[in-house]
């Protein structure tokens, strides 16, 4: 997605910081771009959201009971007369925290499993490489709905559910990451200097491995909001009163025929943030991964 | 070719296994207990509890309990239903049973040749404003839910313009929506695939070659292009597979579709968790089915499979 990029690297001039030799081709990428400002916008909305909204996102309305969007509630009201946009806004910083919890907990558990396995081998490795097998056995959203089925619905369950069904495949990239560092000659450098293994692993390894989980993870937030969404909207998910984009769009849909609004809003909320996402996801793993940079 | 094929199979044991130790341990830890929800309001009658906890079998020792469910499992039984006593699962999920690899089936049908045909349309007008469009709306065909996309595609169909039927089952005009919807993934996703698989054969020496020797440009594409991008997108049908039948819980509650999907979902709101891990367990035993095709059928195109390592799995 780069486009006609390879003269400019080969220019390069030396000394240059490779911090704005990556911002030039970020900007060059269409794209990447695109998707960059939809994810600035939905983060700036989500972390605003509490001092953005023009009503609370719990109170009830009468009068505005499934309400035509109108200056005094701009994207209208639902079924018990709450303020679409407020709920928007709240369920934007919602799906956030869910992604950047889920996150947190599989980078730091799939990082470090991934690494000691990778590192040492043997039956650790073994063991762990089962346990990823066997996540991998059943679809991505099934397992998910067994452990939301088995904790109970709820934030914490959404959690927990997509943090079981994510890390194995950050531990396995970490683990091919560490396997083929483990033949770096800084780490044979390190091990005949007498380092200890955990100082190698957190001071030498992980570094390197850094990189290509920020990408791994930036494309896997366009995926974690999508499975809270199809959690909360199957109703196993985030519960009411909270809003979710997922229950709003379930509770929209119903009433599709006649209001269109809450339904509608909801989708293109949802949409956008993932597409942004996507696209940011994508334009970084282009332009950090050296196989597909000059293509 | 045959030993391969074995090894493959057998190697689906621990994984079978492990489903249904999931879906036990589950069943187990599910909130509640459901004989006390099956008395309702005879909760007092201790006889008749004593009675429905033999008949379930609840009574017996944990490691019992599993034996009979491993092998009740084997000969097709899954126990009995928690919402409707005495009543076997098997008999609840019946009438739903071909519901959903259907809708599955036919979306796969559909969007594999629609998303293979996009992706060469695109690939061959690389970085055109054609190129660029498609791209993006590949991105969101493959990234949002297919319920977001059904708010927009439902109003604009059925509300505004009055084509096609909200929801429900059983004529052709009420599957069409459904099965549209199920497919876009697909299509997007063999899409992106096919149009990043063309992009790599097209700078293959052997395209030059063809190329060189006075073949059409077509002849090329079609003849010696095509067959070498379908090849590794041979292995993606599994994953297809998998967001198919997760896509099925959600389609088939969204318009009221009476599937296994929608029946799993019902089931956990009713606290009917064997009809729910039922219909897991079988799904899982579907997936890994579908997998297994599409290693010996991969093994029997490209031997390279079957004699060196697995595939890459799951990226």
């Amino acid at each position: 997605m780069t486009g006609p990029g390879a003269p400019a690297a080969a220019l390069e001039i030396p000394g240059q910081r490779a911090g704005s030799d990556f911002w030039r081709r970020f900007q060059r990428s269409r794209n990447a771009r695109l998707g960059g400002i939809l994810v600035v916008l939905v983060t700036l909305v989500a972390l605003g959201g509490p001092w953005l909204t023009p009503y609370p996102y719990e109170d009830t309305d009468l009068l505005a009971v499934w309400a035509e969007p109108s200056p005094a509630h701009l994207l209208g009201g639902d079924a018990l007369g709450r303020d679409v946009l407020s709920r928007l806004i709240v369920g934007a910083r919602i799906s956030l925290l869910v992604a950047v919890s889920v996150l947190a907990l599989t980078l730091t558990v799939g990082t470090l499993a991934g690494m000691v396995a990778g590192y040492f081998g043997g039956w650790v490795d073994a063991l762990l490489m089962r346990v990823a097998d066997v996540v991998f056995a059943f679809p991505e959203l099934i397992l998910a709905i067994v452990v939301a089925a088995m904790l109970g619905p709820g934030t914490r369950t959404v959690i927990v559910a997509l943090a079981i069904v994510w890390w194995p495949g950050i531990a396995r990239l970490t683990r091919s990451l560490t396997l083929a560092l483990r033949t770096e000659l800084f780490v044979d450098a390190a091990v005949v200097s007498g380092t200890r293994p955990l100082t190698i692993l957190l001071r030498h390894v992980l570094p390197n491995v850094v990189p290509p989980l920020i990408v791994r993870a930036s494309i896997g937030v366009g995926f974690i909001v999508m499975a809270e969404a199809t959690l909360s909207f199957l109703g196993i998910g985030v519960q009411e009163p909270l809003p979710t984009w997922g229950g709003m769009i379930r509770d929209g849909l119903v009433a599709l025929r006649t209001e269109p609004y809450l339904a509608l809003s909801a989708s293109a909320a949802l949409g956008l943030t993932i597409v942004g996402f996507n696209l940011l996801g994508d334009g970084l793993r282009d332009l950090l991964d050296p196989r597909v940079r000059d293509r | 070719m045959r030993a391969y094929a074995l090894r493959r199979a057998l190697g689906l044991l621990p994984v079978l296994l492990a489903a249904v130790v999931l879906t036990f341990v589950a069943n187990q830890f599910v909130p509640g207990d459901p004989i006390t929800t099956l008395l309702s309001d005879r909760s007092g009658d201790t006889a008749l509890e004593a009675r429905l906890r033999a008949e379930y079998g609840l009574d017996r020792p944990l490691w019992r309990q599993f034996g009979t469910y491993v092998g009740g499992i084997l000969r097709g039984d899954f126990g009995l239903s928690f919402r409707f006593a005495s009543t076997p699962v098997i008999d609840v999920i019946a009438p739903g049973l071909l519901v959903s690899p259907l809708l599955a089936g036919s979306a796969l049908l559909i969007g594999v040749p629609l998303g293979v045909a996009l992706g060469i349309f695109v690939a061959l007008r690389r970085n055109s404003l054609w190129d660029t469009l498609v791209v993006l709306l590949l991105v969101a065909g493959t990234s949002i839910p297919n319920f977001a996309l059904a708010a927009f595609l439902v109003y604009l169909l059925s509300v505004r313009l009055g084509w096609l039927p909200v929801a429900g089952w059983g004529t052709l005009s009420q599957a069409i929506l459904p099965v549209l919807l199920l497919a876009i993934p697909p299509i997007a996703y063999v899409a992106r695939l096919s149009r990043t698989y063309m992009l790599e054969v097209l700078q293959q020496d052997y395209i030059r070659t063809a190329r060189a020797k006075g073949l059409s440009r077509r002849l090329v594409v079609y003849r010696h292009a095509l067959r070498n991008t379908l090849v590794p997108l041979l292995t993606t049908i599994g994953i297809i597979f998998g967001g198919l039948l997760s896509g099925t819980f959600v389609i088939e509650t969204l318009f009221n579709i009476p599937g296994l999907g929608r029946m799993a979902i019902q089931s956990i709101f009713a606290r009917d968790y064997p009809v729910t891990m039922a219909i897991v367990l079988l799904f899982t035993f579907f997936y890994a089915g579908i997998n297994l095709v599409v290693d010996l059928l991969y093994g029997v195109i490209d031997p390279r499979i079957r004699l060196g390592a697995g595939r890459a799995g799951r990226a």
